[in-house]
C-alpha cells in the first residue's frame, strides 16, 4: 500500500525509454543514462546490455518493446533488422543506423596473469595455446568479440606465416569442433551450431565478452579479448595486437575482409548468420515498432551533443565523428540535423 | 469421518493458488508441437544435460546428508550455547541471493580461492566443472535437508533413545537402530526436497559453471540464444521428467509407510 501510495504522490508518472546496449557499453552508457535522465527528469532510461547478436534478438525474435538499439558490430543491424518484417506488417525492423563509434580488440590481463612477463604481439597465440593458461573466449553466436577473436586467430595465420596458429589452440577445445578453411586470400570459420567446451578444456567460454571481466578480476582465467575502452575503463593490463590484427584500423578493411565467420545454425536461427572481418563500427537504430520513438531520438541526440561526446571520450570510447552511417535518409526528423556534418 | 467447513473465500483463495501454479505449466505443456518435442527428446545434448543435472543433484543430496545429518541430529537434541546461532547460520543460504551465493562461493572454490587452491593439489577444479555444478547445489539447498531432518529427530520420542541407553546402546547404535529408523520418512522427504531444490538452481551455478550446462543453463543459453522455439521444448520436457519423479517418490514413500 505504502508503494501504491508513494507513486500516487509523484507528479507524473515517468516515460521509459528502453535501451538495449552491446556489453561493452555498459560504462559510458550508464553514465549517459546519468546524465539524460539529469537533463530530461520525465524520462526513465531502463537499459539492459548483452551481447550483440542477442541484443538484436530481443527486438526480432523475443519482440520485446524496445527504443533504442545499440550493437557493437553495426553489420548486425541491416542483416538482422533490415530483412526482417515486424511480423503482421510490410514495415522491417530497421532501415537506417548510425556508425557511431569503433574500437580495437586486444588482450586483457592482469599482473599476475600466467606469463605476464613474456607475453607479447609476436607470441600472444603461442603462450594463449599453452595448456596451463585460462583463456576467457566470448561466445560467437552471440556476441561480436565471439566471432572477431576468432578472426583474428585466423588471420595471425598470415600475419606471422603459420598455418597451424588457429587448430593450435582450438583443437580439442570444444566437444563440436570450430573449422578453419585457410585459403590464404579467403579464410572462412564456421561454427557449429552447439557449442560447448570440453571437461579438461582451458578455455573458459560465456555468451558475452562483458561476462569474462569478474572472471579475469578474480584470476579464474589469465587472458581475456576484450575491446581497448572496456580494459581500459577497468583498467586491465592491456596486449594490444597489430593493426592487421586487431580490426581496428579503418585503411585495412580489405585486409580483414579475408576472414569470415559462418555459423552453422540448421534448426534454431532464421537466417544463417555470415559476419565478414571489417573495422569494428558500433551501430545505433530505433527499431520501427519502438514504443517511445521521439524519446529514443533525444537519447541518440544526446549521444552525439557536446556533452554525450565528452561521456564516451572519458569512458576511452570516442564518437566517430561526423555522424555517419547507412540509411540516413531513413532517419527520424529530429534526427536529420546530425546528417549536416557529412 | 467429520466432514471440516471452510469459509467460502478460503476455498476460493486456495483454487486460485493452485491454478497460478499449474496454469503455467499447463500452457508451456500445450505449447509445444509433438514434433518439436520428439526433436528435443533426441536433441543429444538435452538429455545429457537432464543426466548431469540430476546426477549432480543426487551428488550434492549425498553430500548433504553425509554432513547435514550429524548437524541436524545434533541440532535436534542438544542444547548447548550457541545454538540459535548455529540455527540462524543453517538458513543463511536461503535468504542470501543466488547469484550473491555464486559469487561467495567463486571466491572461495576459485583458482585463486582458499579451497579452490587446495583441491586443485589432488586435481579437483570447480569452475566449469561438475564439482562446481554440485558446489553450487548443495550450498542454497542445504538448509532445506537440515531442517526437515531436524525436525523429523525432533520428533522421536526421546524416552525411546534413553531406554536403549539404558539397555546398553552406544550413543551410534541408538542414532542408527533406533531415531534413524522412526526418523526417516522425513529425512527422505528433506532429502527429495533438496535435491529438487538442487536440480531447479540456476544463479549460483552459472556463476561457477557456466558449462557443463545444466539444464536451467541450457534452457536459459537457449532462450536468450536462440528464442522461446527452442527453449520451450526443454523446459515442457523437463516438466514432465521432473513431474513423473515426484509423483514416483510419493507413490514409493506412501506404499513404504503402508507395508512398515
Amino acid at each position: 500500500m505504502t508503494l501504491l501510495g508513494s507513486a500516487a504522490c509523484t507528479p507524473k508518472a515517468k516515460t521509459p525509454l528502453v535501451v538495449f546496449a552491446a556489453g561493452s557499453l555498459i560504462q559510458p552508457f550508464d553514465d549517459l543514462e546519468k546524465a539524460f535522465e539529469a537533463k530530461y527528469p520525465d524520462l526513465d532510461i531502463l537499459a539492459e546490455y548483452h551481447g550483440s547478436i542477442q541484443v538484436i534478438r530481443h527486438v526480432t525474435e523475443l519482440h520485446e518493446a524496445i527504443d533504442v538499439v545499440a550493437s557493437a558490430d553495426q553489420a548486425l543491424i541491416p542483416m538482422l533488422m533490415y530483412d526482417v518484417n515486424i511480423p503482421g506488417t510490410e514495415q522491417p525492423y530497421s532501415d537506417w543506423y548510425l556508425s557511431f563509434a569503433s574500437n580495437h580488440l586486444a588482450l586483457a590481463y592482469k599482473p599476475g596473469s600466467k606469463y605476464a612477463d613474456e607475453i607479447n604481439q609476436d607470441n600472444w597465440y603461442e603462450v594463449l595455446s599453452r595448456p596451463d593458461v585460462k583463456v576467457g573466449l566470448s561466445d560467437p553466436r552471440f556476441d561480436a568479440v565471439g566471432y572477431r577473436q576468432l578472426m583474428t586467430f585466423a588471420m595471425a595465420q598470415n600475419e606471422y606465416g603459420k598455418e597451424t596458429i588457429f587448430n593450435d589452440f582450438i583443437d580439442g577445445q570444444f566437444t563440436h569442433r570450430i573449422r578453419l578453411v585457410d585459403m590464404g586470400d579467403l579464410q572462412i570459420i564456421r561454427i557449429p551450431e552447439l557449442l560447448e567446451t570440453t571437461r579438461e578444456s582451458h578455455i573458459m567460454m560465456r555468451g558475452s565478452s562483458v561476462a569474462l571481466i569478474s572472471l579475469l578480476e578474480a584470476g579464474e582465467i589469465d587472458y581475456a579479448f576484450e575491446y581497448e575502452s572496456v580494459i581500459k575503463q577497468h583498467s586491465f593490463e592491456m596486449l594490444r595486437l597489430p593493426d592487421s590484427l586487431n580490426l581496428g584500423n579503418p585503411d585495412l578493411e580489405e585486409q580483414y575482409a579475408r576472414a569470415t565467420v559462418k555459423l552453422d545454425f540448421r534448426r534454431f536461427a532464421s537466417v544463417d548468420p555470415i559476419f565478414k572481418g571489417e573495422q569494428i563500427k558500433y551501430g545505433i537504430t530505433i527499431p520501427s515498432n519502438a514504443p517511445h520513438p521521439e524519446e529514443a531520438a533525444l537519447f541518440i541526440q544526446f549521444l552525439y551533443s557536446p556533452e554525450g561526446q565528452a561521456i564516451m571520450q572519458e569512458n576511452a570510447h570516442p564518437l566517430l565523428l561526423p555522424p555517419r552511417g547507412d540509411g540516413l535518409a531513413n532517419l527520424p526528423e529530429s534526427l536529420q540535423g546530425l546528417r549536416q556534418g557529412q | 469421518m467429520k466432514k471440516t467447513h471452510f469459509p467460502v473465500g478460503f476455498v476460493i483463495a486456495a483454487s486460485l493458488m493452485i491454478l497460478f501454479i499449474i496454469l503455467p505449466i499447463i500452457i508451456t505443456l500445450l505449447s509445444v508441437s509433438a514434433e518439436q518435442m520428439l526433436r528435443t527428446i533426441t536433441d543429444k545434448d538435452v538429455a545429457r544435460s537432464i543426466g548431469l543435472t540430476f546426477l549432480a543433484g543426487a551428488i550434492s543430496t549425498a553430500m548433504g546428508m553425509l554432513t547435514g545429518l550429524p548437524l541436524a541430529y545434533i541440532l535436534a537434541r542438544g542444547s548447548f550455547r550457541g545454538k540459535s546461532l548455529l540455527l540462524g547460520i543453517v538458513d543463511l543460504p536461503l535468504i542470501i541471493p543466488h547469484t550473491a551465493a555464486g559469487i561467495a562461493l567463486l571466491l572461495v572454490f576459485g583458482r585463486q580461492g582458499m579451497l579452490g587452491q587446495a583441491f586443485a593439489q589432488v586435481g579437483l577444479f570447480f569452475m566449469d566443472r561438475l564439482a562446481g555444478v554440485v558446489v553450487g547445489m548443495m550450498f542454497v539447498s542445504l538448509p532445506l535437508l537440515v531442517n526437515a531432518s531436524r525436525d523429523a529427530f525432533a520428533s522421536v520420542n526421546v524416552e525411546l533413545e534413553q531406554s536403549a541407553r539404558v539397555d546398553g546402546a552406544n550413543a551410534w547404535q541408538v542414532f542408527w537402530q533406533i531415531t534413524l529408523p522412526m526418523a526417516w520418512r522425513g529425512v527422505l522427504s528433506g532429502a527429495v526436497t533438496m535435491w529438487a531444490r538442487g536440480i531447479s538452481e540456476f544463479g549460483a551455478v552459472v556463476i561457477l559453471a557456466y558449462s557443463p550446462k545444466i539444464i536451467p543453463v541450457l534452457i536459459y543459453e537457449r532462450f536468450q540464444g536462440f528464442g522461446l522455439s527452442s527453449a520451450t521444448p526443454i523446459a515442457a520436457i523437463l516438466l514432465v521428467v521432473v513431474l513423473f519423479l515426484f509423483a514416483l517418490l510419493r507413490w514409493l514413500a506412501s506404499s513404504l509407510e503402508k507395508n512398515s
